[in-house]
């Protein structure tokens, strides 16, 4: 392949303090993700994947090691650099979905266009757009409370993807969804890989989930598996 | 073996007990600081009071003076003579000790303690001296106490002894008058020019003459014994004491010379009395009750028998004083416990907040607690031993506190609080427990869900309702019945169950206002957040949504709102008692500085007023004659109204200068036209009796009555409720020219001016009056406690400001760091923040004053603030704007300091470490 990988991590550390001890949770993580691609990142819990896909957005910083997404060296931006980024490039959705409580679910999925300063009119395109994307164009008046946590996930999917970002990751985003509603999210997300063109980095546990991303990376410790890190861009071995 | 017991009994475990302790060391402190430091204010007060209560008795009844006296009358024995003569009476001085003795006995314990020894006070009728051109008096006196009359020397001459030598005499009825032996003071027979030996030229009401005469000179001992007070014509001439322009004179009988007097007179002219004057410095709050009450018995035992040696009138105003003390008395205790119990109310809502802030932060600990096994019980006593220690410890320091500070301690008043600072913070705590092992997902079902609210808005709405009722009931309960204790017997003057619902009319007042702004606000905030999703701004919509997500929570509102409204209340009172003060010392004093002029000054009054006019920072001097009880008919009544005779038109000028009340109609006094048919006058009565209208004559001595017609109502001069007001230069044109007796004087200099004029008057000095209400015990707490009550209530709505921060901090920074990962700024953050932490704020910064203003009108009448200030009317309530900009200043200034501090606390954190957390 020619094109550069949208997403580069070299040699990652981190540990943590607690007290007199030191929990290493990354361990020397170095993995490529090619654009356009749904890359699911696998393993126990308290294995280092929430570690290491906060260091991947900027949400952390490693100790050592350095990650690169679409160019921009993220490990080395400032506050205000990672904003922009986060507005610009990266999102994020997350477990507990995250929404504002008091706003409708159109206006949640509107917020980053807001910070974006989109133009209304403009704006409200976009979210109809992705409202119909995620299938909750009849819901779009609704407050997050009215809605199922399925719902509401799919209004952070679309939240997310509002200000068209290039990498969205995702963190255990079926972790509070019965088993159907999270095949159903994680379709969702199968899905705007393909019509948004955007990469998506999720994290899971569920081998069900596995089947539908493009790659699979493993995690153990703090250490990647060494096949999966060592061939980019391998189809998943168990996908069917 | 033991199961069942160990099952029964909780089983705290002790190191999470301590480490819990150790690791919220700061909150726990935080919280025992504000119970120490409300338990020492609520068990000084009443202390405090109570102390001040003893000295305000005890001010009263010296301020009474003599009207407080116990006197006692009886009667004389006939001293008909066998041979239808009069008897001279051998053994009256040992007839006056015995019945000094009685009444000394008839007196009862609880009275014979509270009263100074006896004075008994033997007086002969008012004789006219003959001769001279000004009308002169003469009485004569004979003092006698438990250890004979005040020492006196005599520096010429003796003491009066008997006229005649003989055991016993009959005279006849009708003889030649008697010859009586009378001592003069120095000052008296200075001024009659008599010395030993001559003879009085007295005569009595029929014009007879006495012979009176002098055995000699005496100088008292020592001129402050109280008993001269109850003849001061002994010591001195006495101007004025028989009619306007009269000086009186006496004589001072001795134990030889008083049964001459009995015969110098008719039978029954010689007045005996016994005068018990009570000790201030031993009555106490305690025993004024009873002591009022024995002296009720007394009067009313009076004249009960049949037997005229035996029977005893009994006489004194000392049960109304020591009424009127108490009632005063009484009203400051209800006033205190008005203040006190706002500032219980916001102490035990800012300890549920600090509760609330407790139990957010251990929530993860709780919750663990619990899926290690924990059972409720045993967490629940956990933090009952917790938070009991911590109470009731900071409890037994704000009391020892307490004592140190004041005379005694009260502790009632601290009960709320101690079980607010034990109970919430387990409460609290045991329900985050068990909603943590609850299922926390939202019931999938709709109807379900729907179900869980709907519960929750009835609970929510019963208690809501349950203290708007009680409001309403206490307002209700304070309008009808007032605040002071039903007068009955056996009362001890302290605040009892039924008044907890009046004073607790403020605080309930503003709770359920502040229930109302807590429903009001979401919708508030609901509009702003609609207008700012119109807007472009990003902040504002996050801020607005913020605000709106927080909006519903209880207690920081009501905490601020409480405080603020409470605090601008007890403003309200310090200003408006203050004020009342203030005004109180212009209405009796009636300018800066007045001289009463003596009766033999009069005739330079004039002059003496244009001299302090000269003086320099005078302003105006006002110059009256001011009668007292003149003698005013109506056609159907006699009154006794306070006669001003006055410059009309200066006097108007006076009172529109001065924060006295102004009196236009002052004007109509010197209207020119035709006369509505007497010389024009202003009255004030307060019956009824004088209005507008009603036609007066002013009886004279020698002369016709001049006719005064009432053309409209008086002001109030120096306090006075009945007040006639004529015009000087229409009543001099009527026949009667003013003989000033009266300097107002106003200006900077007007002290100074009056107290160098020179004359022998009186001055009083507004500024003297106004200090001594000032430091009047009861004023004194009051005010104090007023203006510690409203910082104490600041403080803690300041603390509440940032407590309800701290406990909604960690859910405040989880949305900030969720906008965040959407690009949010670091630096807009705090904008958001702010956005959340204002609408309380300035809901409490705006309508807190506004209510405390509002509560203060409504209350102030019923909580009886002119019996403090000595006011005739409800004081209108004073609003003191600029106290009430510094508080709402300094509420949202705390606000701003708030918001940016937290920010710089939290700058340092790390995105992910607080995501982590809030997925915990
Ligand atoms: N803030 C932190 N403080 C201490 N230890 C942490 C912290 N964050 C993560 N760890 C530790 O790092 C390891 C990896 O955690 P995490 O990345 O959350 O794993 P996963 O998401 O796979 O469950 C775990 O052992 C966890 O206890
Ligand atoms: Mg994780």
């Amino acid at each position: 392949m020619s094109s550069e990988p949208l997403l580069r991590v070299r040699g990652v550390h981190r540990s943590f303090r607690t007290g007199p001890t030191v929990v290493p949770a990354l361990r020397g993580v170095s993995f490529d993700v090619a654009a356009g691609t749904m890359v699911a990142l696998v393993g126990r819990s308290g294995s280092g994947k929430t570690t290491l896909l906060n260091t991947v957005g900027g949400l952390d910083r490693p100790d050592a090691g350095s990650v690169h997404v679409d160019g921009t060296e993220v490990t080395a931006l400032d506050e205000d650099g990672l904003s922009r980024l986060r507005r610009e490039k990266v999102s994020y959705v997350f477990q507990s979905f995250g929404l504002i409580p008091v706003l409708s679910a159109a206006e949640n999925v509107a917020a980053p266009l807001r910070l974006a300063r989109v133009a209304p009119a403009e704006r409200e395109r976009r979210v109809e757009l992705l409202l119909e994307l995620v299938g909750l164009a009849d819901h779009a008046r609704q407050r997050p409370a009215e809605l199922s946590g399925g719902q509401q996930q799919r209004v952070a999917i679309a939240r997310a993807l509002a200000a068209s970002p290039r990498l969205l990751i995702a963190d255990e985003p079926t972790g509070q969804l019965d088993a159907e509603t999270g095949l159903s999210v994680m379709a969702l997300l199968r899905g705007v890989v393909e019509s948004e063109g955007v990469t998506v980095l999720v994290s899971t546990h569920d081998p069900v989930m596995m089947a539908l991303a493009d790659r699979v990376i493993r995690i153990h410790d703090g250490l990647l598996d060494e096949a999966a890190a060592g061939q980019p861009d391998e189809p998943a071995p168990d996908a069917g | 073996m033991n199961r069942w017991l160990t099952r029964r009994w909780p089983a705290p475990h002790w190191p999470s007990v301590r480490g819990r302790g150790r690791a919220d060391a700061g909150a726990l402190l935080l919280t025992a600081a504000v119970i120490a430091a409300v338990t020492l204010l609520a068990g000084a007060v009443p202390a405090l009071l109570r102390a001040g209560a003893d000295n305000a008795v005890q001010d009263t009844v010296r301020r009474a003076g003599q009207g407080s006296n116990v006197l006692v009358h009886a009667n004389w024995e006939h001293d008909n003579g066998p041979t239808g003569g009069r008897v001279r009476m051998t053994r009256l001085a040992e007839d006056i000790d015995d019945f000094r003795a009685r009444a000394t006995y008839l007196l009862g314990p609880d009275l014979d303690t509270a009263l100074r020894p006896p004075v008994a006070v033997v007086n002969g009728p008012i004789l006219r001296i003959t001769g001279g051109d000004v009308p002169r008096t003469f009485q004569f006196t004979y003092l006698a106490g438990d250890l004979g009359g005040p020492d006196v020397t005599w520096i010429s001459g003796s003491a009066p002894g008997p006229a005649v030598p003989e055991q016993f005499i009959e005279i006849p009825s009708h003889g030649p008058p008697w010859p009586l032996q009378v001592g003069l003071s120095e000052t008296d027979a200075t001024a009659l020019d008599l010395g030993p030996g001559d003879r009085i030229p007295v005569q009595d009401g029929h014009g007879q003459d006495k012979d009176v005469r002098i055995s000699g000179i005496y100088r008292p001992a020592d001129s402050a014994d109280p008993a001269w007070q109850l003849a001061p014509a002994l010591l001195r001439p006495v101007p004025g004491a028989d009619g306007v322009g009269t000086t009186r004179f006496a004589g001072l009988l001795s134990r030889e010379s008083l049964p001459d007097a009995r015969l110098a007179i008719d039978e029954d002219q010689l007045r005996r009395t016994i005068h018990f004057a009570p000790e201030p410095d031993a009555l106490t709050w305690d025993a004024t009750e009873t002591i009022a009450s024995q002296v009720v018995k007394l009067k009313a035992a009076s004249g009960a028998s049949a037997d005229r040696s035996q029977s005893l009138k009994w006489e004194s105003q000392l049960d109304t004083v020591l009424r009127d003390a108490r009632t005063q008395i009484s009203a400051a205790f209800a006033q205190a416990a008005v203040l006190l119990a706002g500032v219980l109310t916001v102490t035990v809502l800012v300890l549920l907040l600090a509760a609330d802030l407790l139990v957010r932060r251990r929530a993860p600990a709780l919750r663990a607690a619990r899926q290690r096994g924990a059972a409720l019980p045993d967490l629940g006593t956990e933090l009952i031993i917790e938070s009991s220690v911590v109470s009731l410890s900071a409890a037994a320091v704000g009391l020892a506190l307490a004592r140190v500070a004041a005379p005694g301690v009260c502790w009632t008043w601290s009960v709320p609080v101690v079980l607010a600072g034990a109970v919430a913070g387990p409460a609290f705590g045991i329900l985050a427990a068990a909603r943590a092992s609850r299922d926390r997902r939202q019931p999938a079902n709709r109807a379900a869900r729907r179900w869980i609210l709907a519960t929750g808005q009835l609970r929510r709405a019963v208690v809501e309702s349950a203290v708007l009722i009680t409001a309403v009931a206490a307002f209700v309960t304070l309008h009808q019945r007032g605040l002071l204790p039903v007068a009955s017997d056996g009362d001890a003057g302290e605040l009892t169950g039924d008044l907890v619902l009046p004073l607790g009319a403020v605080a309930l007042g503003v709770l359920a206002a502040a229930i109302v702004l807590l429903r009001l606000l979401p919708v508030g905030v609901g509009f702003t957040l609609r207008q700012a999703l119109r807007s472009r701004r990003p902040l504002a919509v996050f801020g607005a949504a913020r605000a709106a997500t927080t909006a519903g929570r209880a207690l920081p509102l009501l905490v601020l709102v409480s405080a603020t409204a409470l605090a601008s209340f007890a403003l309200v009172v310090g200003a408006t008692v203050t004020r009342g003060l203030a005004d109180g010392a212009w209405s009796t004093v009636g300018a800066d500085a007045r001289l009463d002029i003596g009766a033999d000054a009069d005739a330079a009054t004039p002059a003496l007023a244009e001299r302090i006019v000269a003086a320099p920072g005078v302003g105006q001097v006002v110059v009256a004659q001011v009668t007292d009880s003149a003698r005013v008919f109506t056609e159907s009544t006699l009154l006794t109204p306070r006669l001003v005779i006055v410059d009309a038109a200066a006097f108007q000028r006076l009172l529109a200068t001065t924060p006295l009340p102004d009196a236009p109609a002052l004007a109509r006094l010197t209207a020119p036209g035709p006369g509505p048919g007497g010389v024009p006058a202003l009255v004030r009565s307060s019956n009824g009796d004088l209005r507008t209208g009603t036609r007066l004559q002013l009886s004279r001595d020698d002369a016709p009555a001049i006719h005064l017609a009432a053309v409209g109502t008086a002001p109030s001069v120096g306090g006075a409720d009945d007040v006639v007001i004529v015009d000087a230069t229409a009543l001099a044109d009527a026949g009667l020219p003013a003989v000033p007796n009266t300097v107002w004087v106003t200006g900077p200099g007007a002290a100074r001016a009056v107290s160098n004029s020179g004359v022998a008057a009186d001055v009083v000095l507004r500024a003297d009056v106004l200090r001594a209400q000032r430091v009047a015990p009861l004023t004194a707490g009051i005010l104090r406690l007023a203006w510690t009550a409203a910082a104490a209530l600041l403080a803690l709505g300041l603390l509440g400001l940032t407590l309800s921060a701290a406990a909604g901090a960690s859910e405040r920074w989880q949305t900030l760091t969720r906008l965040r990962t959407l690009g949010l700024r670091p630096r807009d953050a705090r904008w958001v923040a702010a956005g959340e932490l204002l609408p309380p704020v300035v809901v409490a910064a705006v309508c807190g004053p506004l209510l405390g203003a509002l509560l203060a009108r409504l209350t102030l009448g019923p909580i009886e603030l002119r019996l403090l200030t000595g006011q005739a009317a409800d004081p209108a309530a004073v609003l003191p704007w600029w106290l009430f900009g510094l508080v709402s200043v300094a509420l949202l200034a705390a606000a701003a300091v708030v918001v940016p501090v937290e920010s710089a606390l939290r700058r340092r954190d790390r995105l992910s470490e607080v995501l982590r957390a809030g997925d915990q």
